[in-house]
């Protein structure tokens, strides 16, 4: 257990809700075998969005091929991808009765198709099943095009990939990644009439104006969606958090963001890209029906 | 009638223990449902743990700078 940080903000505080209001999603997660992004990364929204009756879905295992500092999912050698997986998330998400279903993944280098196959058919399988809209958070898929396309052929609602951080401190929050991939990830999918989406996490040493460059990059490739939220250290052997961002600061990145013409923007302590993920999705949908509104 | 105020099991992978902080609330004392007893940290952040019933604070079962596992008792209200 490391040492409870002294410098911990007033605002980095939440709610903890009793076992029966968790009960319900960690007994579906349980018994369809399904990992969470919010178990496996120790996301701190886990009580909150679990009393709500709603988790984002982690597909191809829980191990993950990187190295990335910011992060606490498992990281080693994965095991082979499960067939049943796309069903039992279809199954998950009709259990739930979800309205917005958001499956994101491990980084898979180990497989030829990046893992991209497995999330077509987990998008193919859910909507099978219900008619709620899904949102992928995907890999960069070492930026090859065709598994891109994979994914992108099968339209999902939203098409989420984070930059995480700016360019700068890629080097050591994002080693085995490249800024510029994941750019043109995002301007690939955007090229596809889809809608474009992405993050980063503020703390990690950046500046504001690294962060107004990285927004002006994203808003050139064409993503129409953005999520800022603070870093959080999951571990003493994870990157240090460099700064409590405070919630005002979010606040004029927001807006800001949306003077950049974001028609999506979430930013806040506790933002994450998957964080009320339906509720943005919701307000890009009407943004596109009803422009100018 | 005795209420155990226990720390939840969040699931496979999950945290799996937090540490106590601060007690907002001394043994003796009346406790609102829904009103903070302590605050907890995690590896990210801090939590405060409402009280499940209303009732009287009987005993503190984990000390402030005390770790508690998943699913273990924090305190028992009357």
């Amino acid at each position: 257990m490391k040492d409870r940080p002294e410098t911990l903000p007033p605002w980095i505080r939440k709610r903890l809700p009793r076992q029966e209001e968790l009960q319900p999603v960690l007994d579906t997660l349980r018994e369809l075998r399904l990992a969470s992004v919010c178990q496996e990364a120790h996301c701190p929204n886990l009580c909150e969005c679990f009393a709500r009756g709603t988790a984002t879905f982690m597909i191809l295992g829980r191990v993950c091929t990187r190295n990335c500092t910011f992060c606490a999912v498992h990281k080693g050698a994965p095991l082979p991808p499960d067939p049943e997986e796309p069903a039992r998330v279809a199954d998950a998400a009709v259990r739930m009765r979800l309205r917005h279903v958001v499956v994101t993944s491990v980084t898979r280098d180990d497989l030829p198709d990046g893992g991209s196959g497995q999330f077509a058919r987990t998008v193919r399988a859910v909507r099978e099943r219900c008619g709620a809209t899904v949102e992928v958070l995907t890999p960069d898929f070492q930026g090859r095009a065709e598994d891109i396309d994979r994914v992108a052929s099968e339209q999902p609602d939203v098409f989420n990939h984070n930059v995480e951080t700016v360019p700068r401190l890629y080097p050591e929050v994002r080693p085995m990644a490249d800024y510029a991939r994941s750019l043109d990830l995002l301007r690939r999918v955007a090229g596809h009439g889809l809608v474009a989406k992405s993050g980063m996490m503020l703390g990690l040493g950046e500046t504001e104006d690294e962060v107004l460059a990285a927004l002006g990059d994203l808003r050139d490739a064409g993503c129409r969606a953005v999520t800022l939220g603070q870093y959080l250290q999951p571990s003493p052997r994870h990157h240090a958090v460099a700064r409590f961002v405070p919630p005002e600061e979010f606040e004029r990145l927001r807006q800001l963001a949306e003077g950049m013409g974001f028609e999506g923007v979430a930013s806040g302590p506790f933002v994450r890209s998957s964080y009320n993920a339906g509720k943005l999705a919701a307000q890009l949908v009407r943004a596109r029906t009803c422009p100018g509104k | 009638m005795a209420y155990e105020v226990k720390l939840p099991d969040l699931g496979k992978d999950a945290p799996d223990k937090a540490e106590v902080s601060f007690w907002y609330i001394e043994v003796g004392e009346k406790v609102e449902e829904g009103q903070d007893l302590l605050e907890m940290v995690t590896d990210k952040a801090a939590f405060t743990v409402p009280s499940p019933a209303s009732g009287t604070l009987k005993e503190i079962r984990v000390q402030e700078g005390e770790v508690a596992k998943v699913g273990s008792v924090l305190a028992v209200l009357e």
